[in-house]
């Protein structure tokens, strides 16, 4: 058995600052399988292939590559032959094909590259894939799935003996995906080891030879494809430890707030939802299930192409984020630094802009600003030396409240919350859950977007799930459970 | 303790740093002209005699008032090479009128206004509506204006003799010799006007708000198109007041009237402690700086210095006053953060819990 494994990790442990990821990890990759990884946002997936990419390092553990201890550099991994491929494309757009796949393995005739072999070799590989590409053409007016496959025959030209393909299908058509896994088969087939990730169950019941669960970091077990059913895989994703999740206070739901219909645009594909006061309507789904594009048509800062809008039942306009903070929407986005804060500006100058557009005068006189500011430091407990302190300097949890801060000051009724507490600490999250049923209490809505899944469970009224870039199901309060919500968003045969 | 924490708040203030460079240059340069030029004659220093330091304001006045447009559009992100060329260009313009086409004054002080608002915003539409850089934008235009100002006098300069002499040649006398032009003035009033605004209006919040992040800003419902077509329109409007002050008070237009005047503008508003990625600035950092700059060019002129030199020590002293600003910017950040950890630490202790 031993002389087969082409990689192999043993023991492995990898922690972040406050996190543990991996804890005494073991995995094993056979020669000429195709391997795949599965689990649910979170359990680790990212994690490992960067260890195996050599961009992390693991904190205690061995990984065995042909038999021999390594320690894996991304230069060293691509020497020994592991070539991962990314879900984003990393191939240089202004290039051509044949620059593109020998990148930094160019053949050369002394110093000059030799350019007619090169081709010649690419087209080669692109025959052996069965692609229409030329090699000159330039990767940038290429699909993705064409991109896709040059990654591939760069991975192929640059000798590897593991390719491990991370979500390679994200924004594939059927055909395209297909055309895939039969190029992904056949280099199996060559003796070739892949490592495939993906959300998408039907394509692992294609393809896999094995199929390792993922889940907190731990592997829960590793199968033989052949035999295994859709339900094992699901119960082995699922079953998060309870005290990860939160007991929220219930409050009672009003009448219908804020409601889309057939919305299409920015990748979403006829949605549509309605939210009630005082209920959290959750939306669960993939990283890249067009959850968040769904949130920038909701709050006007992509624009529909069809779909109607109504608030407290009244149709409206919805042209940029300034009509929707008109009707008191707010967005709190998932990445507060790019989008949601100033951050050389103080927290009397991020707290109040918001909120300029509420009334005509043309004023805006510091005093009240800081006055403003000084409440919400006061009522969110923001913990800051003062309210002229640039945001930069405050920590993840504090620069949070200061997003809110800004969008509790518009006397907002709707909430479009994206990963509200992504990226702080366990005390700074419950403060937000309480802020938010605080909201509730108010009679305000609240759309929340989540990827952490005890996070979506413990606070959500009712989920929506999306896949895919529609909305594929609803689920009651009392039908709420990870396993139900993960049998929609990675899709398969659903009962 | 109360008056201690003033003058810490004081040297904390944005503008202190480049306040002390510009009192140190005026000490430093009297010693000099004093000991090194007059022999130790203090009636004889020229640097400090009222009509020099009139002659001084006059002169800052044109660069001064082109500075508060150009804080505006560099606060707001962008940034703006053109407005040398278009001085050159307005002011030629202007010239033409007024000489060979029989314009009156206020023809063609609205016609002024006009075309170079006009000119402003098509610039600010290209910037505003395309993801094009300023920087590269403004450098087309910047020849353009080049191009129409030979084409309007084919190369040589329009004199105005006796004509629009109102701005440029209006003067209040003080007792003591002083003589303070009216382009000073308005100098002064458009810098109050406008710091006002920037700091006691919505209009003034939002500048900053699209210079720190321009995706923040848009999603708090500011319409960031427009406002940066607005505020190129605005700088227009500087560009247009600052040609007709300077043509006014020489009486001359030409293809060298404006020319390199970017330069001079945009050292003057970095030295003051506007941020080159936008966000942060201030119109009195900016007025400091544009006397620190005007200072320094009149005083290497006193002390005898050859012009050639006078490009290099100004040149250098631009990148001492910026690296002046980075350290004392990160003297700041180092400070906020200790108080930071102080606080946060505080917190552990349970000392703060109750508030």
């Amino acid at each position: 058995m031993r002389e087969q494994l082409i990689l192999e990790m043993k023991g492995i442990s990898k922690s972040f600052p406050g996190v543990k990821v991996f804890e005494n990890f073991n995995f094993d990759l056979r020669k000429g399988e195709i391997h795949c990884i599965c689990g649910e946002n979170g359990a680790g997936k990212s994690t490992l292939i960067k260890m195996l990419s050599g961009a992390y390092a693991p904190d205690r553990g061995g990984i065995y590559f042909d038999g021999k201890k390594v320690t894996l550099t991304p230069h060293s991994a691509m020497q020994m032959g592991i070539q991962t491929i990314y879900q984003e494309h990393t191939l240089f757009p202004q290039l051509d094909v044949v620059e593109n796949v020998f990148v930094g393995k160019e053949i050369t005739n002394g110093v000059v590259v030799n350019r007619p072999r090169m081709v010649a070799k690419t087209r080669e590989v692109l025959q052996y894939l069965h692609s229409d590409i030329s090699p000159d053409d330039i990767v940038g007016n290429l699909g993705s799935g064409q991109q896709k496959t040059v990654e591939i025959a760069k991975a192929l030209i640059q000798e590897s003996k593991v390719i491990i393909l991370d979500e390679p299908t994200a924004s594939f058509g059927q055909t395209e995906i297909e055309h895939l896994l039969d190029i992904v088969r056949k280099l199996a087939q060559s003796g070739l080891s892949i490592i495939y990730i993906s959300h998408h169950i039907e394509e692992v019941f294609k393809i896999a030879d094995r199929v390792t669960v993922l889940r907190d970091g731990r592997k829960i077990n590793t199968y033989a494809a052949e035999g295994l059913t859709e339900q094992v895989l699901i119960r082995d994703m699922v079953g998060r430890d309870v005290s990860l999740f939160y007991h929220r206070e219930p409050v009672p739901a009003g009448d219908v707030m804020f409601e889309v219909k057939n919305l299409s645009g920015n990748g979403v594909r006829n949605a549509s939802l309605f939210v009630c006061s005082g209920e959290i309507l959750g939306l669960a789904g993939m990283v890249g299930s067009g959850r968040t594009e769904l949130a920038e048509l909701l709050f006007g800062v992509k624009t529909a192409t069809a779909g109607e809008f109504f608030v407290k039942g009244r149709k409206i306009e919805m042209r940029t984020p300034l009509s929707a903070i008109m009707h008191r929407m707010c967005f709190i986005t998932e990445d507060r630094q790019t989008t949601g804060l100033f951050l050389n500006h103080a927290l009397d100058k991020n707290i109040p802009i918001a909120s300029y557009t509420h009334d005509r005068s043309p004023l805006a006189m510091p005093a009240d600003d800081a006055r403003m500011a000084r409440q919400y430091v006061d009522s969110l407990r923001i913990t800051t030396p003062s309210v002229f302190q640039p945001v930069m300097f405050l920590s993840g949890g504090n620069q949070q409240k200061v997003v809110l801060a800004k969008w509790f000051a518009t006397q907002a009724d709707i909430f479009i919350f994206d990963e509200p507490t992504r990226g702080i600490d366990v005390g700074a999250k419950e403060e937000i859950y309480r802020f938010m049923i605080d909201l509730l209490k108010q009679g305000k809505a609240i759309i929340m977007i989540s990827s952490d899944m005890p996070e979506l469970i413990s606070m959500s009224d009712r989920i929506m799930v999306m896949r895919e870039g529609s909305l594929v199901a609803e689920i009651e309060k009392d039908k709420i459970s990870e396993e139900n919500i993960l049998k929609h968003s990675i899709g398969g045969s659903v009962q | 303790m109360n008056s201690n924490h003033s003058i810490r708040r004081l040297m904390r203030h944005e503008n202190t740093s480049i306040f002390l460079v510009l009192l140190f240059i005026i000490v430093a340069v009297y010693l000099v002209e004093l000991f090194a030029v007059r022999g130790g004659d203090a009636s004889k220093v020229a640097f400090v005699k009222p009509m020099n330091i009139s002659n001084v304001l006059m002169q800052i006045s044109t660069t001064g008032i082109l500075a508060i447009g150009t804080t505006l559009i560099m606060v707001s992100g962008g940034i703006d090479l053109s407005i040398g060329q278009m001085m050159c260009f307005l002011g030629t313009g202007m010239a033409y009128l007024i000489r060979n086409k029989g314009f009156s004054e206020p023809a063609m002080v609205v016609t002024a206004i006009s075309v170079a608002i006009a000119f402003q915003l098509l610039m600010g539409f290209i910037i505003s509506r395309t993801k094009l850089e300023p920087f590269i934008v403004s450098l087309g235009f910047m020849t353009i204006y080049t191009g129409f100002t030979y084409l309007i006098t084919n190369g040589s300069e329009i004199t105005i003799s006796e004509k629009f002499t109102f701005i440029g040649q209006t003067y209040i006398n003080f007792p003591s010799g002083l003589r303070i032009g009216l382009p000073v003035v308005l100098l002064l009033l458009l810098t109050i006007i406008m710091w006002l605004v920037l700091k006691y209006t919505k209009f003034g919040r939002r500048v900053y708000a699209v210079g720190g992040n321009e995706n923040a800003a848009y999603l708090a419902g500011i319409n960031v198109k427009n406002f940066k077509l607005l505020l190129y329109g605005i700088n227009g409007l500087f560009v247009v007041i600052a040609t007709m002050a300077l043509l006014s008070r020489t009486g001359v237009g030409g293809p060298l009237i404006g020319s390199g005047k970017e330069i001079d503008v945009i050292a003057a508003v970095v030295v003051g402690g506007t941020a080159l990625s936008g966000g942060k600035g201030n119109l009195w950092g900016t007025f400091i700086g544009v006397l620190l700059l005007g200072c320094i060019s009149n005083a290497l002129n006193i002390l005898g210095v050859s012009p050639y030199w006078q490009y290099i020590m100004r040149g250098g002293l631009i990148i001492v006053a910026v690296l002046l600003s980075y350290w004392s910017g990160l003297r700041t950040s180092s400070a906020t953060v200790s108080v930071r950890k102080e606080q946060s630490a505080e917190i552990r202790d349970g000392s703060v819990s109750a508030s």
